[in-house]
């Protein structure tokens, strides 16, 4: 008879919980944050007059050498992410649909933190946006674009190794 | 030593040379060759077989990659549209069914069958066709206008600017092309980057 009321009340304490629950782990357990954009939206976080070199790096979750490469990425955005003169950012070209899942999953299990995320949802004008990033670019991924103050300064079409990595990095610092 | 060096020096910039020729491709301009190419009846098929025609839309596709499929119904609709005014398309897959089974004479075969394609799909056995063209993806375009006895590369790239959607696509960078071949000028857009598979070699 008291069910009526109970159940309610209870699932209303769950509920409570299961809202808060976020907040019980540590902060290492959440994902970074992705978002969609076109490319008038991501050019400007690269482009900025900061003195800042932005690796800038094209992947996605279908594209194997892709795959294989970010955990070296990770680990040389661990060696230099204290800098304040560098940023690492990876521009997903995966479709838009799998944003929510496929994406983010891969985004979990592989742990991508301390770097800036987007995806690059902007079919119609990649005959526009390959051409800006870099002239020589077929649009193939891997690729990843050297930048700072606007101006490209190194880009790499294909995978790169993590010393080569951090080679091209300190080469390039201030 | 340095004769040696001098050796290997020559070496490495001739292959050099000599890849990054093959490499390249055409350029809108160029003349391309013709072929004889196997098609999916068993018969040979070369540009030089259509007497008639004004030009040809060359299409490097295949079987497998997400990105020839989407544009499968758009190919055939080219074909049924300019074949009739001078401009067939000539559908060729350029990858090599060892690296890629989906791509083999067989299923090419059954592909063509269940779409109902309008035209020759031939296979570039030995891969000695593409690369002399340039082609680097699935389905890459190359639109040649008869010009005397050559085919004249007119426009290299995209089908038009929405690879995942057909009735959202605002530029039809080929239809465009051909239009104004057909008017006898040359195209505005003369190439576009070509959004597709990485072609399938050894």
């Amino acid at each position: 008879m008291y069910f009526n009321k109970i159940f309610p009340a209870l699932g209303l304490l769950v509920y409570l919980f299961a809202g808060t629950g976020c907040s019980f782990g540590s902060k290492s357990d959440k994902i970074e944050e992705i978002s969609i954009v076109n490319f008038e939206q991501l050019e400007p976080k690269f482009s900025k007059t900061d003195d800042v070199l932005y690796v800038v790096n094209f992947w996605a979750t279908w594209c194997a050498p892709c795959v294989k490469e970010l955990p070296d990425f990770m680990a040389v955005n661990s060696e230099f992410s204290n800098s304040d003169d560098f940023r690492m950012i990876l521009v997903s070209l995966d479709d838009s649909d799998n944003l929510e899942g496929p994406v983010k999953k891969f985004i979990e299990d592989k742990n991508l933190k301390g770097v800036e995320l987007y995806l690059l949802d902007d079919i119609k004008r990649m005959n526009e946006w390959i051409p800006a990033i870099d002239s020589s670019w077929s649009g193939s991924i891997p690729a990843t674009l050297f930048i700072r103050n606007g101006k490209s300064l190194k880009f790499v079409p294909g995978a790169i190794e993590k010393n080569e990595l951090r080679k091209i990095i300190l080469e390039l610092k201030i | 030593m340095k004769t040696f060096v001098k050796y290997l020096a020559t070496l490495i910039i001739t292959s050099l040379a000599l890849t990054s020729a093959f490499a390249q491709g055409y350029k809108v301009g160029d003349e391309a060759t013709d072929f004889k190419l196997k098609n999916i009846d068993g018969k040979m098929v070369s540009l030089g077989d259509y007497k008639d025609a004004k030009g040809f839309i060359v299409i490097f596709t295949c079987n497998h990659c997400p990105y020839a499929v989407a544009y499968e119904d758009r190919i055939i609709a080219l074909d049924k549209k300019y074949k009739a005014l001078g401009y067939p398309v000539i559908a060729i897959n350029p990858n090599d069914p060892e690296v890629q089974p989906q791509d083999s004479f067989n299923l090419m075969k059954e592909r063509a069958k269940s779409k109902g394609f309008t035209f020759p799909y031939l296979i570039d056995e030995g891969q000695k066709i593409y690369p002399q063209y340039g082609a680097q993806r699935t389905p890459h375009v190359y639109i040649l206008k008869k010009e005397g006895k050559k085919n004249i590369v007119k426009y290299i790239g995209a089908i038009d600017n929405n690879y995942k959607n057909a009735n959202d696509a605002d530029q039809k960078y080929v239809e465009n092309a051909l239009d104004t071949l057909l008017k006898g000028q040359d195209p505005e857009v003369k190439s576009t980057v070509a959004i597709g598979c990485t072609i399938k070699t050894k």
